[in-house]
């Protein structure tokens, strides 16, 4: 509920928008599919899955969008270049919005730059992530490519914190000659969007909510978490039952929007369920506190959609 | 050994912290007293016979969390890296790099391919003393829980505990500062703003509202 003094750039991929000022926009919800563990795939390293029970869950999280007026993002995640051939064909079958093309291995991300550049999605896509990790290699492989939309993640371990995360985003800090804005930039990246990278829960997670707002007062741009990271790393809650770690989900992916977020990565696509409503409240809430100082929001906010 | 279940209270001179292990995290703690610790990297799979075992699935806050509970219990002497490793992470080849070659002064491990290896919670003379104080037995990439157990039990044989006490491991605490109030640069309305960078909220004072007009 920050009004900011920075004017708040809105990013637009694929005719989803991020960023603004707080509740001007909706929050957009991306859902991981493809996840590792995930009990729909049969052969991680082949891209091989069960399809119908895939296209279930992109159509579910399509028609709670379609519902709360929270725009979707599906979040590919691929272990293999080979099996990003299958997701990506499966994805292009399906749906029609924006994808996160995501990796923890860099050249399963290059090849999914490369293969999005070549069969024409790469306007849909965002890249995930820039980073500390990015290294020549990659950089010249996105630059290459025709990804124009990238999540740049703010972690820097060398130097813990606000200002660490603020400094390897505009200067390098003291690990990288520039900042990774700037790399950006260089990579032919247009729109940016901030992640802070959230910790393990007691290791820094809470970082992430003061970050968010930082990071949008000082560079304007949007800003959204992996803060469902922060839940399912936390072994006490793995105790608990299912519908209590929902909940908590829930209540961090509220929180993080509260604290300025314009996006939230949260986690697996089945959680739509809880995610989708929590975010929709948030928003509504945001949007109440904000009503006589900004405009109000669009017809498709949750705000003119759902009270 | 990144994650948590039981730790164990020990008896005087144990050569172990009270209570052992000191980090949370997904592992399982069978004998304190034993020589031999496992980690399975980012295989599900528990062998049994060590003193602790667990997944280490990142090259960065778990390889810490090793290092930690390592070097806080002197009875351990080796450790064995077994099952597969986490793609792209590489907390393997991350604890073999850091074993061999430490960390450089920004705490990047030196020669790791992992995605961003660095220490930034450990205190001085952590790594050293991990380096000192075990063996690695670098069996990565087996999942063959027989064969792990088998190694366990050979290696235990003849551990002898190191001869030092245990490493205390203190969390870092971050300190606060005192900051003042520069320019605010998020509205709440009604006159009250924030200074994001020094995270403070603020009424304006009087005369800065006059020049700026009513805001709510």
């Amino acid at each position: 509920m920050f009004r900011f003094s920075k004017e708040q750039s809105i990013v637009n991929v694929a005719g989803v928008k991020f960023g603004g000022q707080c509740g001007q926009l909706p929050s957009v919800l991306c859902g991981t599919i493809f996840y590792q563990g995930h009990r729909i795939i049969e052969d991680e390293e082949r891209g091989i899955f069960d399809r119908a029970a895939a296209e279930k869950l992109v159509f579910r999280q399509a028609e709670l969008s379609e519902e709360t007026g929270c725009p979707a993002v599906l979040h590919l995640y691929g272990r293999s270049p080979a099996a990003f051939v299958r997701y990506l064909d499966f994805a292009d079958g399906v749906w029609d919005g924006p994808f996160i093309i995501d990796s923890a291995d860099p050249a399963t991300r290059i090849a999914a730059a490369r293969l999005v550049s070549e069969i024409g999605l790469a306007d849909k896509a965002i890249y995930n992530s820039i980073s500390l990790a990015t290294d020549e290699k990659e950089a010249q492989a996105l630059h290459d490519s025709e990804v124009d939309s990238a999540i740049i993640l703010a972690y820097n371990p060398s130097q813990p914190g606000v200002d660490g995360s603020l400094a390897i985003l505009e200067t390098g800090g003291n690990v990288r000659e520039k900042g990774l804005m700037a790399e950006a930039g260089e990579m032919g990246v247009r729109n940016l969007l901030i992640d802070p990278a959230v910790l393990p829960l007691g290791s820094g997670a809470g970082a992430a909510l003061r970050f968010s707002v930082a990071a949008k007062a000082r560079l304007g741009l949007p800003v959204g978490s992996g803060i469902h990271n922060a839940v399912s790393s936390w072994p006490w809650l793995q105790k608990k039952e299912m519908t209590i770690r929902k909940g908590c989900d829930a209540a961090a992916g509220a929180m993080q929007l509260l604290a300025g977020a314009d996006f939230l990565l949260y986690g697996p696509i089945e959680s739509a369920e809880i995610i989708f409503p929590a975010a929709a409240l948030a928003d509504i809430l945001i949007a109440e506190a904000v009503r006589d100082l900004e405009k109000p929001p669009g017809e498709g906010h949750p705000l003119q959609r759902l009270v | 050994m990144a994650e948590e279940s039981d730790s164990i209270n020990p008896g005087r001179d144990a050569g172990y912290e009270d209570p052992w292990p000191p980090v949370r995290g997904d592992y399982l703690v069978s004998d304190a007293s034993g020589g031999v610790a496992v980690v399975t990297l980012a295989s599900p799979i528990f062998p049994k016979g060590a003193a602790i075992c667990g997944q280490c699935k990142t090259e960065n806050l778990g390889v810490e969390k090793i290092v930690a509970n390592v070097i806080t219990n002197c009875n351990i002497r080796i450790l064995i890296l077994c099952g597969v490793e986490s793609k792209g992470h590489l907390p393997g080849d991350t604890i073999l790099a850091l074993h061999k070659n430490g960390i450089d002064e920004q705490g990047r491990i030196i020669g790791s391919r992992g995605a961003i290896p660095f220490i930034q919670n450990l205190p001085d003379g952590a790594i050293e003393r991990f380096q000192k104080q075990v063996e690695l037995v670098d069996c990565i990439g087996r999942e063959d829980v027989q064969q792990i157990e088998e190694l366990i039990r050979r290696y235990g044989r003849d551990c002898r505990p190191y001869p030092d006490k245990p490493f205390p491991v203190i969390k870092r605490s971050v300190s606060s500062r005192r900051v003042s109030f520069g320019q605010g640069d998020i509205s709440f309305g009604s006159r009250v703003i924030m200074d994001s960078s020094a995270w403070l909220v603020a009424e304006v004072i009087a005369a800065k509202a006059d020049a700026e007009g009513s805001e709510g």
